[in-house]
């Protein structure tokens, strides 16, 4: 598999050190160190509850983290404000999908373009010329993004008319507006049937292809296996494996988070 | 409806028949009618200001006529010391914002119910503090103007004039309101109101944009109340009370939030209602005017719960 040894060769992208979220006594996520590399595709998993959720939830400044660091391209994440997170290049999907429901699908990948884009009042009260050509700009990314995922033909549709599959693409167009370096998926497959995921799993390599590092959480273990050039794996909200998807479905401690001491002996 | 909703030029015909109202209605002897529609064009500017924090950025405000009442007295009280009447139209327009935006500054961390008890608030204590404040606003007294007679060229009639004036700022509203709706900043606005997080993850700051819609909406409020005040000649507490914030929430809510011609026919609506019922029928069915705005709101909110005009997003060419 070449993917593998080109994601060996890259830069580090994201290195996260001792990184923790506590909710009074819950320590939903502790003890988290991990490195992700330019152009790989990483997946997390864990049972629920395992804190995967919270531990992307602090990667884009949801929750402000208790203790640690995320350094994006030696840059500390922690402390930015969410928005600001995207400026850098960390983009996301939602494990609830998080659509703008009553905007168009078009309309909902243009505002994914916001950091990107600079037009304040004057320019849309004047109609300048210089609103114009961002203005076009804006359409003419949006629209090739929502034929990067397959929904060209749907971008008049409200949001929340769309179908539950088309959703989930729509939320990843909308976030690779902002061009992100990093795009976290959040259950990307949730809900889905074998056909849909394979759909999905196609689109995640192509994603990459564009230069973009994916991080998700995945459930199916087909999918997992399938797509990721390393995986994290999370319990009680500490990372307890990681490797190649071979190695760590062999890992007993792997085994046992998901089946029990019995499973794993 | 659609077809004619979408038609480019319709909102130049509205414009063009409500501009030669005045005319229709000198002949029909009711001019009356031309100071209700000054009155419904004061509330449009209040609609179409408040549409930018309710109907935009999907911030609940019980406390917006305080706004109004700011406008009316800075142009009251600019005037009796001498500023010229355009300029003190300015000035209202400026303190108004200024007001808005300390506001917000204070309280737009707080969400939904919370904030709509806040401004709520907040509308009282400057109905309150201008009843109170006796050096400056002469308090339940109230503050006297020297008459101004913009567009004398035009009609000999006030109420025309004063119609005509606030038809045009109507009509730079709606423009203004639809170029920044259909922009960055409107993008930005309503992808905040339909979910805060995914907006703040979608890379846009969001306390600024609520920020600038709260204030923006204040600058609307500001001009109208300047407005009222010249052309009433006189401004007293007792025409900023909370039943006028909740009016002005019920045109936007129930024209169609986010919606410019929904906040237009609101207004004409709500506020033309009760006047027109009671120049067409006995004087006496004024008593029954709460009446029927219980009764428009509990229809729409049965049939038309989305608003009498929703908003429709704009359609993009998908063909190329």
């Amino acid at each position: 598999m070449t993917p593998k040894t080109a994601a060996a060769a890259g830069r580090v992208l994201l290195e996260v050190k001792d990184l923790a979220q506590h909710f009074g006594g819950l320590k939903a996520v502790d003890q988290v160190n991990l490195t992700i590399h330019e152009g790989e595709i990483v997946s997390v998993i864990g049972p629920n509850g395992a804190g995967k959720t919270t531990f992307f939830n602090v990667l884009t400044g949801v929750y402000p983290g208790t203790r640690g660091q995320i350094l994006f391209n030696g840059q500390e994440l922690r402390g930015m404000a969410g928005h600001d997170i995207v400026a850098v290049g960390v983009a996301r999907t939602f494990q609830n999908i998080r659509l703008f429901s009553h905007m168009t699908a078009l309309e909902n990948v243009m505002v994914g373009r916001h950091t990107r884009t600079s037009q304040f009042l004057l320019g849309p009260l004047l109609r300048t010329n210089n609103f114009k050509i961002e203005e076009k700009a804006v359409e003419t990314i949006a629209k090739d993004l929502l034929e990067f995922v397959g929904l060209k033909s749907l971008g008049n549709e409200l949001a929340k008319n769309l179908p539950y599959g088309a959703q989930r693409k729509l939320e990843i167009a909308r976030a690779l507006a902002s061009e992100p370096k990093l795009l976290i998926l959040d259950e990307p497959t949730a809900g889905m049937n074998p056909t849909e995921s394979q759909d999905l799993v196609a689109l995640v390599r192509k994603v990459r292809e564009r230069g973009v590092t994916v991080l998700l959480i995945e459930h199916q273990m087909r999918v997992v296996m399938d797509i990721s050039d390393r995986v994290f794996v999370f319990d009680y909200g500490v990372k307890i494996a990681e490797g190649k998807p071979k190695e760590v479905v062999a890992n007993a401690r792997v085994i046992e988070a998901y089946l029990g001491k019995e499973g794993a002996s | 409806m659609k077809a004619l909703l979408r038609w480019r030029w319709t909102p130049w015909v509205a414009l063009a028949l409500a501009a030669a109202f005045p005319m229709f209605a000198s002949v029909l002897d009711a001019q009356y009618l031309v100071r209700v529609g000054g009155i419904i064009g004061l509330f449009m500017l209040l609609g179409l200001g408040l549409n930018f924090t309710l109907g935009y950025a999907g911030l609940f405000d019980l406390g917006f006529i305080a706004f109004y009442a700011i406008g009316a007295y800075t142009t009251a009280i600019a005037m009796r010391a001498g500023v010229p009447a355009p300029l003190a139209l300015g000035i209202s327009v400026i303190v108004a914002v200024a007001f808005r935006a300390l506001l917000g500054l204070t309280i737009l961390r707080l969400r939904g119910d919370y904030l709509a008890v806040v401004t709520m608030g907040f509308g009282e204590i400057a109905r309150l503090t201008i009843n109170n404040l006796d050096s400056l606003t002469n308090g339940p007294k109230g503050l006297q103007l020297a008459p101004w007679r913009p567009l004398s060229f035009v009609s000999a009639d006030p109420n025309t004039q004063y119609y005509l004036l606030i038809l045009g700022a109507v009509a730079l509203g709606c423009i203004a309101s639809n170029r920044l709706e259909d922009s960055r900043v409107g993008r930005a606005w309503i992808a905040i109101r339909e979910d805060e997080i995914a907006a703040r993850l979608s890379g846009i700051p969001v306390r600024h944009y609520k920020l600038l819609a709260f204030t923006l909406s204040a600058a609307f409020a500001g001009l109208a109340g300047g407005l009222f005040a010249q052309w009433e000649q006189f401004v007293t507490p007792e025409s900023f009370v909370f039943w006028e914030s909740i009016l002005v929430v019920s045109i936007v809510v129930l024209g169609g939030m986010g919606s410019i011609p929904g906040v237009l026919v609101g207004a004409l609506v709500l506020v033309g209602f009760p006047p027109i019922m009671q120049w067409k029928l006995s004087s006496e069915w004024i008593n029954y005017r709460y009446f029927f705005f219980g009764l428009i709101l509990v229809l729409v909110t049965l049939f038309r719960p989305q608003g009498i005009l929703p908003s429709s997003r704009r359609e993009a060419e998908l063909t190329s």
